[in-house]
């Protein structure tokens, strides 16, 4: 009887709105085929199934108008595996059920059919119900368009927020990790472990005192432009720049079970990359820089600080202290490593190494601390 | 029986898809026949539904009402009732006269 292949798509010249007829009948396909495409719909047509499944996978339609008895799975199969599917949860599924069989309707209510359409088809209840549910679907596309395209530039006004105090690449981690930024903001402020990383220049006063005024600006830059990609190339934190100091934090805000190892790269890593500018520098104007870091671990608040009206992320507590004053006492191009700290250090270096260790009276400190001493060679 | 024409009147855009409606009501006719034969009730019942749905969706009225009646009587297993109705239907589509507008 039927001289349809399987699957017979149909593309009309007016396609846009595209409704996948699902019937074993060549006859009614050909009819509703016919009388949706006189609409201006696109009409593809599978005449079982098993065809009608692969061919939502493969190119999901707007619509599908759904048999009821067909042979293998038949109209609710089909509709219940559709609804149960995240991909096909929203597709309208309209049931093709005979008027009178009310047994149907009900288990295609429990299938999720989003309607009903009696046969023998009248052509305007098709066209009214293919109408309604056309408007339905392109509502609610469009309402998800919208949310997309929110979502899109939260993120995106989220990650430039970061951007300016993490690497973009952690920036973009913590933006994949979180469920929202709701989540990322509340993270923002709490007690955490961190390493606390200080950096300054070495020089710097004999420096602004040398070279004229307009310069320093475009110098200090050019400083911090090297200490912070060195900062962001190991998924450091920027909390602060004041003067010719640097404060960049480690295992915050997302948590970096290598911390301190990062921490003592970044310090290797801007020694190094300040190097030619350091080299420049001294030929044009006779100066000796260097950079001095000083790291330390131990538990810190990490927050939002500040009045309304002018906040900064930034963390507070003993290691940022102990931190700082390390990078004080630290000779250009070294860096100085508290106890806390040192003792991942070791770990992480094997023991291979043997470290240079000394105590050393670190200013707000009753006792010596003994820290750990590394030498980087600028070249 | 009559010899006298069943008038039914289609849709004139529907026109071109006629020939291939009918001839395809010719072969379901045999198709009736010969499920009658074998005794196939199920083959008789889908065959019932299906007229059910697809004739009065066409214009066809008549085709839609014997084809509620070919699906009843196959739940019933009225060999009887079911030979009437295939000739009915025979001699429907013998008679019927299609108009277009």
């Amino acid at each position: 009887m039927s001289d349809l292949a399987s699957v017979r798509p149909r593309r009309h010249a007016q396609a846009g709105f595209c409704v996948l007829i699902v019937d074993d009948d060549p006859d009614m396909a050909e009819l509703l085929g016919r009388m949706l495409s006189q609409q201006g719909m696109q009409a593809q047509v599978a005449t079982n199934g098993a065809a009608a499944l692969e061919m939502i996978a493969a190119s999901p339609p707007d619509l599908v108008l759904l048999d009821v008895q067909m042979p293998g799975p038949n109209g609710f199969d089909i509709c219940r595996q559709l609804k149960s599917q995240e991909a096909t949860a929203l597709l309208p599924v309209v049931l093709v059920t005979a008027l009178e069989d009310q047994d149907s309707r009900v288990l295609g209510i429990e299938a999720g059919a989003d309607d009903f359409l009696s046969k023998p088809v009248r052509r305007e209840e098709l066209i009214a119900r293919v109408k309604t549910l056309r408007r339905l679907h392109e509502t609610r596309k469009e309402l998800e368009g919208r949310r997309l395209a929110a979502e899109v530039q939260r993120k995106e006004e989220i990650r430039k927020a970061f951007a300016r105090y993490i690497s973009p690449r952690l920036a973009e981690r913590v933006l994949r990790e979180s469920r929202g930024s709701e989540e990322v903001f509340r993270n923002l402020s709490n007690r955490a472990a961190v390493v606390a990383l200080f950096a300054d220049l070495r020089g710097f006063t004999r420096l602004s005192e040398t070279v004229p005024v307009s310069s320093i600006v475009p110098m200090l830059n050019e400083f911090f432009t090297e200490l912070t990609a060195a900062a962001h190339d190991n998924e450091g934190t920027v909390f602060s720049m004041a003067g010719d100091s640097l404060l960049v934090g480690f295992n915050v805000p997302v948590p970096q079970p290598d911390a301190t190892a990062r921490a003592v790269a970044t310090g290797r890593a801007m020694v190094q990359r300040f190097a030619p500018v350091a080299a420049r520098w001294q030929a044009e104007h006779g100066l000796s820089t260097g950079i001095g870091v000083g790291i330390e671990a131990g538990e810190v608040v990490v927050g939002n600080v500040g009045a309304p009206s002018f906040m900064s992320y930034t963390i507070i507590g003993d290691p940022v202290n102990v931190a700082a004053r390390l990078m004080q006492r630290a000779e250009p191009n070294e860096i100085l490593i508290g106890p806390s700290a040192s003792l991942s250090l070791h770990g992480m270096l094997g023991g291979a190494m043997p470290l240079d260790r000394r105590f050393v009276k670190l200013k707000g400190k009753a006792e010596q601390v003994e820290v750990v001493t590394l030498r980087v060679a600028p070249a | 029986m009559s010899q006298q024409k069943i008038t039914v009147i289609v849709a004139k855009d529907l026109e071109d898809l006629i020939p291939t409606f009918m001839a395809n009501r010719n072969k379901e006719l045999g198709t009736l026949s010969v499920a009658l034969g074998a005794g196939d009730m199920e083959q008789l019942r889908q065959l019932g539904h299906r007229m059910k749905g697809v004739g009065n969706s066409y214009g066809f009225e008549q085709i839609s009402v014997l084809g509620k009646q070919i699906e009843d009587r196959a739940k019933i297993k009225d060999l009887t009732g079911l030979q009437t109705l295939i000739t009915e239907y025979n001699d429907y589509l013998a008679r019927v006269s299609i108009v277009y507008e």
